[in-house]
């Protein structure tokens, strides 16, 4: 466990325990509070990345690996986005009660924030769990019938990862003796013989990848986005479900690189299992009606492409997979928030009742515009870059097929957005379109900081490059 | 000290596939619940039984202590979705969750 990033982990639980209290006669404090919060830890991540002093002796200064500080960062952006965008969205009339739901997801960043510094499975076991009981019980935060059966499915669907890790615990504890990452990496650097130590790995491997939703176990994702009350589906599927899931299976696979004989062929079958929910993904998103649920099946669609990097294992790759988790980030919490903002704007998010919405709802649209140009990688939009490091470092590696259809799924990507596009911001107004107004400004805020984001991370590519080669490539893969 | 790891491993496969029957022959989501629990209660069995051959027992039943915590929270989570979606539906039939669909 990385002490020195420990505070990143208690300042926010010490505010969920402080919400009940302290907003319990007025219950606006809560979100200030939650908002406050995020907003210094984000402002105190941020000073540290960048530093110009920091960037100009390349983050020699700081010790902890850049991969903890990037996903912490993007851990308080999204919250920050989707705390704020929620202060606002949640009416009058509603059913949502504040205090719980800010002290859940102020719960929810302690745990992601213990995932990322984690040192040993164990730990990581602990904070995954805690993050899971938040998140069923955000799901469930506005009580319709959907986002019940949304959450029991997703409770259902991914305990049984849970039995899997711990089963893979159990055989570390009797192959390796130990569970901390570093042991576990002198372990298989000794040069002894690995082959129980991996069929442990890989089981704990299963368990996330059953976790992060990769094709053959992705059939709680929808449904459990599409039930979900509207910021927490942004909030799920834009960091809940990539920390708990994707984030370990990308620690687990630098920590395969070591294996000689690629882990007796599992980064082999973590890159067919990317591949194919790269292609079931795509091929599902086209035929959605519903915009939520077509979100989810494109979430799938872009974990392939980390996924697909992760098994692939070259440092380039790794590089490739860490930079289009924190691009998928940003672009999905515009999009999931556009589908928010539709919802609070016109009532309704299904893509048949919607059309020529860009008349009424003109920054909804344009914001919509850049974070789909950005997932399908358009240049000089920051997914472009992401996905072609991914492509480059699978040609590279001698997986040409996978990225000749890494490179062709991109197509269907832009193909099913701009279907999504055209159904419900272009084209004739429909009747429910009519009577739709622009969400206010304080909502549309956090989305145009996201966009603004988007184009920056594509345009000063560059530097991000440098901080990823610098701080992660070199620290910690080689 | 009796060596009883073999004994031990069958009992675990025992308890894991006793839970997993129960998962999959049960409509009921009560009794879904309970298979999980079953089978959960196998991987607990499962640590303790390797802490126990490694003479690590001190540093297992830590670990036991830690995930029967956790078990409790993640368990009473569920069930109380099981209460809260029995109050709308007035129904514990897994197949009545078929509202979301594309």
């Amino acid at each position: 466990m990385t002490t020195s990033l420990l505070a990143y982990l208690l300042i926010p639980l010490f505010t969920a325990i402080l919400i009940p209290f302290a907003a319990r006669k007025r219950q606006k404090l809560a979100d200030i509070l939650a908002t406050v919060t995020l907003l210094a830890g984000l402002i105190n991540i941020g000073a540290i990345l960048f530093n110009p002093a920091n960037i100009a002796n390349s983050f020699a200064g700081v010790p902890e690996d850049g991969f903890a500080l990037l996903m912490i960062f993007v851990i308080y952006l999204v919250a920050l986005c989707v705390t704020f965008f929620s202060a606002y969205f949640i009416g009058e009339d509603s059913k949502v009660n504040r205090v719980p739901y800010y002290s859940l997801i102020m719960t929810s960043v302690a745990a992601m924030c213990g995932i990322v510094i984690a040192g040993d499975f164990f730990t990581l076991y602990i904070f995954v769990e805690v993050l899971a009981v938040t998140s069923f019980a955000m799901i469930t935060s506005d009580d319709s019938a959907k986002g019940l059966e949304g959450a029991i499915k997703y409770f259902l669907l991914t305990f049984p990862a849970s039995l899997l890790i711990l089963f893979g615990i159990a055989f570390l504890m009797l192959t390796a003796g130990t569970f901390s990452f570093e042991n576990i990496k002198i372990i298989i650097a000794s040069g002894m013989p690995v082959g129980p130590v991996v069929f442990a790995v890989s089981l704990i491997l299963l368990g996330f990848l059953i976790k992060s939703g990769v094709v053959p176990f992705h059939t709680w994702t929808p449904d459990a986005y599409e039930g979900a009350y509207a910021p927490v589906s942004a909030y799920l599927a834009g960091i809940v479900t990539k920390i708990s899931g994707v984030y370990a299976v990308i620690k687990i696979s630098i920590m395969f690189r070591l294996f000689e004989i690629r882990a007796y062929h599992t980064a082999d079958i973590l890159m067919f299992l990317g591949m194919l929910s790269i292609a079931v993904g795509a091929l599902a998103a086209l035929r959605q009606k519903e915009f939520k649920r077509m979100l989810a099946f494109s979430s799938i669609s872009q974990i392939g492409y980390i996924i697909l990097a992760a098994g692939m294992g070259t440092p380039l790759a790794i590089l490739g997979a860490i930079f289009h988790l924190v691009n998928h980030a940003t672009f999905k919490t515009v999009l999931f928030l556009n589908s928010a903002s539709l919802e609070k704007g016109a009532g309704t998010s299904d893509m048949r009742k919607l059309g020529g919405m860009e008349h009424s709802m003109p920054w909804t649209s344009w914001t919509s515009i850049v974070a789909l140009l950005s997932t399908a990688g358009v240049p000089p939009l920051s997914g472009f870059w992401s996905k072609l490091i991914i492509i480059i470092a699978l040609w590279d590696g001698g997986a040409k097929t996978y990225a000749v259809l890494a490179l062709l799924f991109s197509v269907v990507t832009l193909a099913y957005f701009l279907i999504m596009q055209k159904n419900i911001f272009f084209g004739k107004p429909t009747e429910a379109s009519r009577n739709a107004r622009e969400v206010r400004p304080a909502m549309l805020a956090p989305v145009v900081v996201m966009c603004l984001l988007i184009v920056a991370l594509g345009v000063f590519f560059p530097y991000i490059y440098a901080y990823l080669v610098e701080t992660i490539a070199a620290r910690i893969i080689l | 000290m009796i060596n009883s790891f073999t004994l031990d491993w069958f009992f675990i496969t025992l308890i894991f596939s006793a839970g997993l029957y129960c998962m999959l022959v049960s409509r009921n989501l009560l009794r879904q619940f309970i298979g999980l629990e079953i089978m959960s209660k196998s991987c607990l069995l499962a640590v303790i039984s390797v802490g126990s051959v490694t003479g690590n027992l001190a540093l297992a039943q830590a670990l036991i202590i830690t995930m029967i915590v956790i078990e409790v929270v993640v368990v009473a989570v569920g069930l109380s979705l099981l209460v809260k979606n029995y109050r709308l539906t007035n129904s514990i039939d897994i197949w009545s969750l078929n509202n979301l669909r594309g």
